[in-house]
């Protein structure tokens, strides 16, 4: 019997020992519905079991697909960037490796085979920085102790600290090595070759410090090299510094052109280098100015022969670009401690020196003299007063009378500026017309006395002429026709009473520029007269380039026009070649009767000179212009 | 050590008649809360044993030897050679004082010849864990604590407690035994089956469960109980105790069965805390292993007795409420089972209970057990 069975026929058992049927029948029944309701829920909760653990399953397929999904991408991403960083790497100008904390290499790029034309089989990740070395040597890219170099790059990585090599192929390149340690206790080694770039700087140190045309070193350098010198004079010595001023370098440029005169440049600078000794130090300063610095100087004989040496190498004809150029030079020569023991003190020095030697006619040399600043400041003090009595309307202008050869009657006149210093009384257009031109003063002083002239001339006689003499300075500054016309204007003088005198100058400097002036100014009916003629150049091609309506012949022909050698046969063919073009000539510094009656009877037709009048206040002219009428008129 | 065995019921009264009543001096006694809500049951006990400590509540079933009852009170008393005991009362109002109130008991009964303690408390109005967790706070992890939480049968209105009193609602009592003649034997074992899926603990407070696997743990219960036995909730949710572990602890697990639901919240509140985060699963029985459980709970508490076979033993069996609902009149399969390897010498009586207390049998910390079979087994040594 089933041990429940027992039990619910023990417990429905009465206590007469009979069974209560009834009472059975309920706990069997009773039992049933238990087994029933148990089985119930047993089948609903295996079956919901199956069913979450179905959708659990489901969902961690998905998860897994997701997932998979997931780290494909990730995969295909990490690949991709393993590709650009392989591309980055190898395209890198630099060798690149990576080592780990074993010094085995990890990654080693393209570049960096190629700059040592290693093997690829042996450089791969796994191989050691001593084995990688050792291959470099039985190429022949490395020349060093292997073992000391793994060494001392592994103490500088242990120590944390990134460290830069410089080393010198065998093939002569040089290549800067940097290696930097990692996280995690391995290094990155990069290689870079800067055999170029060290060209460059090298290259680019010699351009700061040397004159690109000639390769001498340049100022800044000179500058340094003078400190140097300056600081270590010993006792006794003396340290000469030499300015040096190439002559008439610029006409040079101006006729020959830029490309000759740089050649001629490079020609003395090569000369000069060649004819320096070496404890002379030779520098181009710039423009045609050069230098040399001299230690150790005993006596001023030292300088002298320097100077004797620099003056033969300069004058030396040179051959640039087939044109045979003679050249001269002005020299400075300021000493130190003599003449000062300061930088800026010894190059001013040197430079007065140097202006001095060409104030006094070029071509020749001067010690610095203490006057020669003394100088310098007295003309910098009448420029400041010449620009002041500009200013103030100061200045004077006198007329100096043009007298007819053939009838003694004054025909015109020719306006001087005069300026009488409030406390220097008269000085000398000679003194202050170059301070004009150098400070550009001219252009402001040429105006106002064209200006002023042209209203006195309206004063005179209608016959009379006015001369006014034109700088080539206000020629370069393109607008003298434009004020001729303006000063004409103004005073109403008609425009074929004005004559303008200019010099050979106007026309060495800029040729075509000053024609093309010129033929504007003749167009307006400006009588244009060619001053001077015969101190310069005179070249005869002026005269066929420029019809010139008059020649004034220099006074250094009149002055011996007498004597039995004199320029009489020159004033005659000035003359001749004048009348010929039909122009008329005009013979200056007349003194005596004597030069008077040759000059007519050469033909010259006018004349200037003390022997009729020197130059007078505009007053007086007015005067003598007035009587001379009506004694004419008588 | 002596201990006779005694029931009531309505035509017989008290049976049998006790033998040297003034000698005893303990009783414990189960009944069905509506035997015992009178009082008069209590005062014809003490009417009895005038010299005992007398201690019972309301169950879910009483185990009377191999003997599964609802229908009668059983009672067991004992007279102790030598060993000492100590009663103590305390009514709780509050579940949030169930920690104090373990404290509080165990410090009454704590002192240095403290052998055991066995404890009976109030089980609806009590955080079961936290008044162990109070106790064992009190008194040190060494000494052994078993007892229950009374029942309702499947009720979950009211249960009764009494302890040297009429049984009331929400009182908790502990009875110390003291001196080295009391030995105490102990065992707990489930046999529930592990079902289904993992789930985790998403939503908690204590011990109220929210949502598992961000469900409402309520949804997942009436979805594998169905229409028919989600009437009979929250009893029929006993059907599907969850097993809950820390995931760092797997081996920690503890088998959690609920006390009542909510059917607003969606949530269900356990005889036990389930702390967030933890893994639980639900656990199924099956008659025969549930038996096994109960015959290895038996084993565990007769070895654990430090006793010889010819001494006087005495067992309180106290099993899961959940597991009588589930094998309905197999559930004597339970007891004879454990009865099996106590003994037939051995007297037994206990109850159905809506938690268990007992020394974890792995980790030998003393827990809340639910859906368990605890075996208390006492001897005293003459010296």
């Amino acid at each position: 019997m089933h041990r429940l069975f027992a039990k619910q026929v023990a417990k429905a058992t009465g206590p007469t020992g009979a069974v209560e049927i009834d009472q059975l029948a309920a706990l069997v029944g009773s039992a049933y519905d238990e087994f029933d309701r148990d089985r119930r829920r047993t089948d609903r909760s295996m079956s919901l079991m199956i069913e979450e653990i179905d959708a659990k399953n489901r969902n961690l397929q998905q998860l897994v697909a997701e997932r998979t999904c997931e780290l494909q991408a990730r995969e295909r991403d990490l690949h991709a960037q393993n590709v650009r960083f392989d591309i980055a790497i190898n395209n890198m100008t630099q060798g690149l490796l990576l080592y780990d904390s074993s010094a085995r290499l990890i990654v080693c790029n393209e570049r960096y085979i190629a700059m040592y034309g290693l093997s690829c089989e042996v450089v791969k990740p796994g191989l050691s920085l001593r084995d990688l070395l050792l291959h470099r040597k039985e190429l022949g890219s490395f020349r060093g102790d292997v073992d000391e170099y793994c060494a001392s790059v592994m103490r500088s990585v242990a120590m944390g600290k990134t460290t830069d090599i410089l080393t010198e192929t065998p093939d002569g390149r040089s290549i800067l090595i940097v290696n930097k340690p990692v996280d995690g206790g391995g290094w990155v080694a990069t290689h870079e070759d800067i055999t170029e770039r060290r060209r460059t700087e090298e290259k680019i140190r010699h351009l700061a410090h040397y004159d690109a045309l000639t390769d001498l070193p340049n100022r800044a350098m000179f500058h340094e090299r003078l400190l140097e010198e300056l600081a270590r004079i010993a006792p006794g010595d003396q340290l000469a510094v030499l300015y040096i001023d190439v002559d008439e370098f610029k006409n040079v440029n101006d006729t020959l052109g830029h490309l000759v005169g740089d050649e001629l440049l490079k020609a003395v600078g090569s000369s000069l280098r060649r004819c320096a000794k070496p404890c002379e130090f030779v520098a181009r300063l710039g423009g045609d100015e050069f230098a040399i610095v001299k230690a150790a100087v005993k006596t001023q004989a030292d300088v002298a022969h320097l100077v004797a040496r620099v003056l033969m190498a300069i004058r030396v004809p040179f051959d640039c670009l087939g044109h045979r150029v003679t050249t001269d030079a002005s020299i400075g020569v300021a000493l130190a401690p003599q003449h000062g023991v300061d930088l800026e003190q010894i190059l001013k020095n040197a430079d007065l020196a140097m202006y001095a030697a060409k104030s006094a006619g070029r071509r020749t040399w001067r010690f610095f003299e203490p006057e020669m600043d003394a100088r310098v400041k007295s003309r910098r003090i009448l420029e400041i007063d010449l620009r002041q009595a500009i200013a103030d309307g100061a200045l004077e202008i006198h007329y100096q009378p043009c007298v007819s050869l053939c009838d003694n009657n004054i025909t015109g006149c020719e306006a001087l500026v005069r300026w009488r210093h409030p406390e220097r009384g008269m000085i000398s257009p000679a003194e202050f017309i170059p301070i004009a031109e150098e400070t550009g003063l001219i252009n402001e002083l040429g105006e106002w006395v064209l200006t002023r002239a042209c209203a006195e001339a309206m004063t005179w006689p209608e016959d009379i002429k006015l001369a006014v003499n034109v700088s080539p300075v206000q020629f370069r500054s393109g607008s003298l026709a434009l004020k001729v016309i303006a000063a004409l204007a103004a005073s109403r003088l008609p425009a074929s009473r004005l004559e303008l005198e200019i010099t050979e100058a106007v026309l060495i400097r800029d040729d075509d520029t000053a024609l093309a002036i010129l033929h504007q100014l003749r167009t307006i009916g400006v009588r244009i007269a060619l001053d001077d003629f015969g101190t310069g150049y005179s070249s005869l091609s002026y005269l066929q380039r420029f019809p010139f309506d008059k020649i004034k012949i220099d006074r250094c022909f009149i002055n011996d026009i007498a004597e039995p050698e004199g320029s009489s046969c020159i004033v005659k063919a000035v003359v001749n070649i004048a009348t010929a073009r039909h122009m008329v000539t005009i013979a200056e510094g007349v003194e005596t009767s004597q030069q008077h009656e040759l000059l007519r009877s050469l033909g010259c037709e006018e004349m200037q000179g003390y022997l009729f009048s020197p130059a007078i206040p505009a007053a007086e002219i007015r005067r003598l212009l007035h009587s001379d009428r009506c004694r004419a008129v008588a | 050590m002596y201990s006779q065995q005694m029931t009531w019921n309505p035509p017989t009264g008290w049976t049998p008649i006790a033998t040297e009543p003034e000698k005893v001096s303990l009783v414990f006694y189960f009944g069905p809360r509506e035997m015992l809500a009178c009082g008069k049951r209590y005062r014809e006990l003490r009417e009895m044993f005038p010299a005992a400590h007398i201690l019972g509540c309301s169950t879910g079933g009483q185990i009377n030897n191999s003997d599964v009852t609802d229908e009668e009170i059983v009672a067991a008393a004992i007279s102790f050679h030598s060993t000492r005991l100590r009663l103590i009362c305390r009514d709780i109002n509050d579940p949030a004082h169930s920690r104090r109130c373990g404290e509080e008991i165990g410090r009454a009964l704590n002192d240095d010849q403290l052998a055991g303690i066995f404890v009976l408390s109030d089980g609806l109005n009590v955080n079961g864990s936290e008044l162990v967790n109070g106790l064992v706070d009190a008194i040190g992890p060494d000494i052994p604590l078993t007892g229950g939480l009374a029942g309702d049968g499947a009720n979950f209105k009211e249960t009764l407690v009494g302890g040297d009193c009429a049984p009331r609602s929400r009182m908790v009592v502990g009875v110390g035994f003291y001196g080295s003649a009391i030995k105490i034997g102990h065992g707990s074992a489930g046999g529930w089956d592990l079902f289904g899926p993992r789930r985790q603990v998403t939503k908690s407070r204590g011990n109220v469960l929210f949502e598992l696997d961000g469900e409402p743990a309520l949804d997942l219960y009436e979805r594998y109980l169905g229409p028919e036995d989600s009437k009979g909730l929250p009893g029929s949710a006993l059907l599907f105790p969850i097993e809950v572990h820390d995931p760092d602890q797997p081996d920690s697990s503890v088998v959690r069965t609920v006390l009542a639901v909510d059917s607003k919240a969606r949530s269900m509140t356990f005889a036990g805390d389930v702390p967030q985060g933890w893994t639980a699963q639900l656990m199924r029985g099956n008659f025969d292993r549930l038996a096994e459980g109960a015959a290895d709970a038996a084993r565990q508490a007769r070895t654990g007795l430090n006793a010889r076979e010819e001494d006087h033993q005495f067992s309180i069996l106290v099993s899961c409420i959940g597991r009588r609902l589930l094998m309905g009149q197999r559930s004597s399969d339970e007891t004879e089972a454990a009865g099996a390897e106590l003994g037939s010498d051995t007297l037994r009586v206990g109850f159905y209970s809506y938690g268990e207390i007992s020394p974890h049998a792995k980790s030998g910390i003393c827990e809340l057990h639910n859906q368990t079979m605890t075996v208390t087994t006492f001897a005293e040594v003459e010296a």
